[in-house]
């Protein structure tokens, strides 16, 4: 059981870098997954749900600037203002269902719930697991993506 | 040149889809924020095509398509989804919707799309 959950996890940790190399065209860096506090402080991000046969969090979080950045390289025009907000939802829709789609091969079927935005400080905790992947983009800073697991 | 509703929840995707439909030629009539405004919005502007997001508050694209189409049954209906909401996209078809695309829209799919359901 606990070999199984391990599996599965580790397939969501690779569902997550696949995804970011599929949909993110700016050169960047993944940093080694590092298991996180039993709570996190975040500024600016985007939450979404996992429910299925794995069950837990997909965050996004970062400085404004990267998502805006990440927005222009996609789809080619600048994101900015409330804008932003709306497309930073739709990159944690793209990455959590490019994870799903991903982990599906390895027989773990999961679904999404729509985004949440996340603004001005706040915590999050009541998690068992929280692996924190850095994706470093050299010119512009880090999206943190966590993966929280109930 | 069709005349499109677009509807999603999302701004900056309305935004988007709005650019690439207007580079094709066509007519952007309205957008609509949710799947109960997007029906009267079909009601009242009788578009040719509309472009309808899976999830989204107060009524969600599969029930929307599915009272649109009993209002407007001519009418052509895309999906637009993440991936991961395949099982969403198999209710829709059964719904009624023609055809979907799959986040983050690209110009030379929706317009296979279009070309697709409005031939």
């Amino acid at each position: 059981m606990q070999e199984e959950r391990s599996k599965a996890i580790t397939s969501l940790l690779n569902g997550a870098i696949t995804a970011v190399k599929n949909t993110i065209p700016i050169q960047h860096e993944i940093s080694k997954p590092q298991m996180s506090e039993s709570f996190l402080k975040l500024h600016f991000g985007v939450l979404i749900g996992i429910t299925g046969d794995l069950k837990g969090k997909l965050i996004l979080s970062g400085e404004s600037a990267v998502f805006s950045t990440i927005g222009e390289s996609m789809f080619g025009m600048p994101v900015q203002d409330d804008m932003l907000a709306s497309f930073s939802g739709e990159l944690g829709n793209i990455l959590a269902g490019g994870i799903s789609t991903t982990i599906i091969q390895s027989g773990i079927k999961t679904d999404i719930t729509s985004p949440t935005i996340i603004e001005g400080s706040t915590t999050i905790s009541g998690y068992e697991k929280a692996i924190h992947l850095p994706v470093i983009f050299n010119s512009t800073g880090i999206l943190n993506i966590f993966l929280l697991v109930d | 040149m069709a005349k499109v509703l677009i509807t999603d929840d999302a701004a900056f995707m309305r935004m988007q889809l709005k650019d690439i439909v207007t580079k094709l030629g066509h007519e952007v009539v309205g957008e609509a924020e949710n799947g109960r405004i997007a029906i009267e919005q079909a009601k009242e502007l009788q578009p040719d095509l509309i472009t309808m997001d899976i999830t989204m508050p107060e009524l969600n694209g599969v029930e929307a398509t599915r009272e649109i189409k009993k209002l407007l049954p001519g009418v052509k209906i895309i999906m637009c989804s993440a991936m991961g909401q395949q099982g969403m996209v198999v209710d829709a078809i059964q719904a009624g919707a023609n055809d979907f695309v799959v986040k983050p829209f690209n110009l030379d799919r929706i317009k296979e799309s279009f070309a697709k359901v409005l031939s």
